[in-house]
């Protein structure tokens, strides 16, 4: 039952698909499944490919979410709009950091005090606000940015070296932490960033600009046929994930059995992030190795 | 694989003329015949049905299911083109699979044709094609290209697997004195095409038909009673 069908020369020779072994594709296991658990004297059966593809790519998603290692990265010079598109594929970022000289990435954090909002120009004669239709196609004009983006992209920058670990971010410079204690997730010099989730950018403060960024984050794994595949550890997962769904939503199930692929589920996709957390003794026993010391920083 | 047409038919002779009844021609059996092993060639999805229901066993040649496969798996024809990837072969009985590229297309209701074009998760893919049915033929979608997902009906690579209806049987005949003589060597002939195992059934059939051709009471209830008697032991 040999799965490797390519030559060692072949590997080893090409210039890509290299380690493609740890993975399946969801083609493969939603062919499996429809062999494996459809049928006559099996639990399923009967079911059309359509439901079988819907659960599976369900089940892809909701994996790639919690369990599956996030892979995605886009690194970008932050230009002078200090603004950033969101990655095509985008669902949600793990972290943005910033790439020192060193080549050490500082994780940038969120300035959750600020945003982007609509605003619409003013000084004209609609309503109180004095709101403006140039075109007089019903829309009321707006201002090319917020008020708000422009003074916080306004901040200039701290003059402190960026690889300096004792300062706080340049935006809180005037809480230097004697009046009310400093916000811990303020006190770095690494930057900020906001998500104007509206528009699909992300904002940068002014400190950033020209450094290189990278956004590290996850996508639900449907983007390209490529990355539609399951890491073999959390091939079991896929299985009991569409088994589960495919029961749960049918009529005249009874319901211990769908109890039970519930259970299964979860036992399977637990033990599948735990496969996937790649917790290695020696490298465990390295980190312990600090615990006796007692100044950590 | 096949039931010899000859030996059926002397048989429905030798049982029907018995005591005199009466003779059957050969055009009379060739239209019998025909209707005979249409009759049990439909009976066939009908059981497998029902057998499907049942528990079988793990010995081949003893599981009902098994042994109706292998009686069908003569009718079933494998990888047939299908012109202009709408036009179906002219001798389908039933349709089995359509595939695409190689790949399994699904059966699609006209109902789901038109929500699961919307769908995100579930618009037809080249890797998931879909077909539906209509009016006697198919057409099979999959998407555009890989920059455009829009829905796209493929007209090549298109296949099918089906079952085939059974050909016209035809005991095939030279006239030598008023008599029709069988001649085997004709260009024409045509043997049953059901498996060996129906023989006597269809010769009984047959008979159940003759009876009634030849308002022969008699010679219905003797082919009527041996069928029956044929599928109780197979079905009980």
């Amino acid at each position: 039952m040999a799965q490797i069908s390519q030559t060692q020369a072949g590997y080893y020779g090409a210039s890509s698909g290299h380690g493609a072994y740890q993975f399946t594709s969801l083609r493969d296991i939603i062919n499996a499944f429809l062999v494996i658990y459809v049928g006559e004297d099996k639990l399923i059966s009967k079911i059309s490919k359509t439901d079988v593809r819907f659960h599976a790519q369900r089940a892809l998603q909701e994996l790639s979410f919690d369990t599956l290692k996030s892979v995605k990265s886009l690194e970008i010079e932050v230009p002078s709009t200090l603004q950033m598109s969101l990655p095509q594929d985008y669902v949600n970022y793990v972290k943005i950091t910033r790439t020192d000289s060193s080549g050490i990435e500082r994780v940038l954090y969120p300035a959750i005090n600020t945003s982007n909002p609509t605003a619409p120009l003013q000084t004209g004669s609609i309503g109180d606000e004095g709101f403006i239709d140039a075109n007089a196609d019903g829309a009321i004009d707006l201002q090319s940015e917020s008020d708000t983006w422009t003074a916080f992209k306004g901040q200039t920058g701290s003059n402190v070296g960026e690889d300096a670990y004792n300062f706080d971010t340049d935006l809180f410079d005037l809480f230097l932490g004697q009046r009310y204690g400093i916000n811990p997730a303020n006190a770095q010099i690494n930057g900020t960033f906001y998500i104007d989730e509206l528009n699909g950018k992300i904002h940068f403060g002014s400190s950033i600009a020209g450094k290189t960024v990278t956004v590290k984050y996850i996508s639900d794994s449907l983007g390209t046929d490529a990355e539609s595949r399951v890491h073999k550890f959390a091939e079991e997962a896929m299985y009991k994930c569409i088994a589960y769904a495919v029961v749960a939503n049918r009529a005249n199930m009874p319901e211990y059995v769908v109890q039970r692929l519930r259970k299964e589920k979860k036992a399977a996709t637990r033990q599948a992030k735990l496969r996937l957390s790649n917790i290695k003794l020696e490298e465990i026993s390295q980190i312990l190795r600090g615990k006796s010391k007692q100044i950590k920083h | 694989m096949a039931v010899d047409v000859n030996k059926v038919y002397q048989r429905v002779l030798a049982i029907a003329n018995k005591e005199q009844r009466g003779y059957i021609t050969p055009q009379e059996f060739n239209i019998l015949a025909n209707q005979a092993q249409l009759d049990i060639f439909d009976q066939y999805f009908y059981d497998l049905g029902q057998f499907l229901r049942v528990h079988g066993n793990n010995t081949t040649f003893a599981d009902a299911v098994e042994m109706l496969k292998e009686k069908i798996s003569t009718f079933e024809k494998y990888n047939t083109t299908v012109g202009s990837g709408v036009t179906l072969p002219t001798d389908l009985y039933r349709l089995n699979c359509v595939r695409f590229n190689s790949v399994e297309a699904e059966l699609i209701s006209l109902k789901d044709f038109y929500r699961i074009q919307n769908s995100y998760l579930l618009s037809p893919r080249d890797e998931y094609p879909i077909y539906i049915r209509t009016e006697g033929s198919i057409k099979v979608y999959g998407h555009t290209s890989a920059t455009n997902h829009a829905l796209s009906q493929k007209v090549s690579n298109v296949a099918c697997d089906y079952i085939k209806k059974p050909s016209l049987v035809n005991w095939t005949y030279n006239v030598v004195l008023s008599n029709a003589i069988y001649n085997s060597s004709a260009s024409d002939i045509q043997h049953f095409e059901v498996h060996e195992s129906e023989e006597s059934n269809l010769v009984y059939t047959i008979l159940k038909f003759a009876g009634m051709a030849i308002k022969d009471p008699s010679v219905y209830q003797y082919g009527a009673g041996e069928e029956i008697k044929d599928i109780q032991q197979e079905k009980q």
